[in-house]
């Protein structure tokens, strides 16, 4: 899946220890990339909403998103800011999903 | 989009705040104290309809400042604590906690005021804490409304309390000003800080404090006033205002407070309590929900509440991006309160009206939380 940018999140985390970005995609989010990405962590899938959402939480990053969004927002604690590049080339290794 | 996070700051606005903004920039400025001839400029019937809504006789007493923080540190700096103790509520805002806990110079020891697991504060606790420091209590911060429970607290007995112990209560209205009626005189307050972007409804980077005239306070800043400016050093009579003043965000927030007092806070309380009253009934009723439930005479325009399962920062995104609606989550700048709520590690969804919400905001929001907990 490619990752077309790297922006700053809006919604800022740095108050708990947290630095958030959204990782802009090529393509919008489904239930086969969620899936995909259950290695990276410990998932939370809630599908019964009218957007399902995902979380994937390690020790030292978090994922979470929607489907349907073209982005997802990705965590990393402050000491271990270079999970963020492991975390992007895991999803860019990732096979294309057409949505 | 569903706009719930009032408590940050109001949107919208009233139209007469964002014409009275864009006129202050529109037009030629006036004098303000450099050769005017007006009688009196925005600054001063800002003060004067602040005066009203505050409830004080003495309006000239009140300062502009950038903000409420702006203005909490200029009390903290000006006020003559003698080293003393003084007493800050476990609901205060980073905006008091922080200064109180960080001017060493000034300040011997912050006290907490513990709140219950509610938000909400007892007379009788503050009466302990006074007694056992007996005259070592310089002065006491209570924030009128949390604005992480919304509880209201009794701040009047609050304040005979301290005068009983010849403390000086200085009250928080950044929460309450706009939402809920203030009489500052006549519950005995000495100083109080107000935001103006809140349900005063003016722009950020305006606000500002009141300090009864028998109080001296030593100005946080000095600098130009457009007056006697020939005195570079002052006696005694200070001024407060230096520098070129914040003249749309005055004339904004006069408008914001104009507006309030054209409609009426009563008004405006009752309108926030029926929504209220709404959110209430129906998340308390939901499962997997944890209200932290405030008596409906006790409660302000904000609540908030804890998802079982859920992150609350999860749940604000799922509300955002799911469903286009906005509220707050997290410590809300008052970590204290949540050791009392036992939020303390990730905080609580916080849910905020304005005047300006409607029914069928709150109904959103009701549809969406009961998509969200359906699957608990």
């Amino acid at each position: 899946m490619k990752i077309v940018d790297v922006r700053e999140s809006r919604e800022r985390c740095a108050e708990s220890g947290w630095f958030a970005y959204d990782f802009i995609l090529e393509e919008q989010v489904n239930k086969e990339l969620i899936l995909a990405l259950k290695p990276l962590g410990a998932m939370t899938y809630l599908p019964m909403l009218k957007k399902p959402f995902f979380k994937i939480e390690s020790n030292y990053y978090f994922l979470k998103g929607m489907e349907k969004d073209d982005f997802i927002r990705v965590a990393v604690h402050d000491k271990h800011r270079e999970e963020l590049d492991k975390v992007r080339d895991y999803i860019e290794n990732l096979s294309v999903f057409s949505s | 989009m569903v706009y719930l996070n009032q408590a940050a700051t109001t949107f919208p606005k009233p139209k007469q705040v964002l014409d009275a903004v864009s006129d202050a920039i529109a037009n030629q400025p006036q004098g303000q104290f450099r050769s005017s001839s007006a009688s009196e400029d925005i600054f001063d019937i800002c003060r004067k309809n602040l005066g009203k809504l505050f409830g004080v006789k003495q309006y000239q007493n009140i300062v502009f400042t950038a903000g409420a923080t702006a203005a909490a540190n200029a009390l903290f700096y000006g006020l003559d604590f003698e080293t003393g103790k003084v007493v800050v509520s476990q609901t205060e805002h980073n905006s008091i906690l922080r200064p109180a806990m960080n001017l060493t110079e000034k300040i011997s020891e912050g006290i907490i005021l513990p709140c219950d697991e509610k938000g909400y504060l007892e007379p009788d606790t503050l009466e302990s804490i006074l007694e056992e420091n007996d005259n070592q209590i310089r002065a006491v911060f209570i924030n009128h409304c949390s604005n992480v429970t919304g509880a209201i607290q009794p701040i009047e007995k609050l304040a005979q309390v301290c005068h009983k112990h010849l403390a000086m209560i200085i009250a928080d209205f950044s929460q309450s000003a706009g939402c809920i009626p203030i009489d500052a005189d006549s519950w005995g307050i000495d100083a109080f800080i107000f935001a103006g972007h809140k349900g005063l409804y003016g722009i950020q980077g305006i606000g500002g404090y009141y300090i009864r005239p028998e109080y001296s306070v030593k100005p946080f800043m000095y600098g130009g006033t457009g007056r006697d400016s020939k005195i570079i050093r002052y006696e005694n009579n200070f001024e407060y205002e230096v520098g070129t003043g914040n003249g749309p965000g005055v004339a904004g927030l006069n408008a914001g407070v104009r507006f309030i007092l054209d409609t009426g806070v009563e008004n405006i309380r009752f309108h926030e309590q029926q929504l209220m009253d709404t959110l209430y009934k129906r998340l308390a009723d939901m499962k997997g929900i944890n209200l932290i439930a405030i008596p409906k005479e006790k409660r302000g325009p904000v609540l908030s509440f804890t998802v079982e399962g859920i992150n609350p920062s999860d749940v604000a995104y799922i509300l955002q991006n799911g469903y286009e609606i906005t509220v707050r989550t997290g410590l809300h700048c008052a970590p204290l309160i949540h050791e009392a709520l036992h939020t303390k590690d990730k905080g609580t969804i916080r849910v905020s009206v304005s005047y300006f919400n409607t029914k069928e905001d709150v109904d959103a929001l009701i549809a969406a939380m009961t998509d969200i907990t359906a699957g608990l």
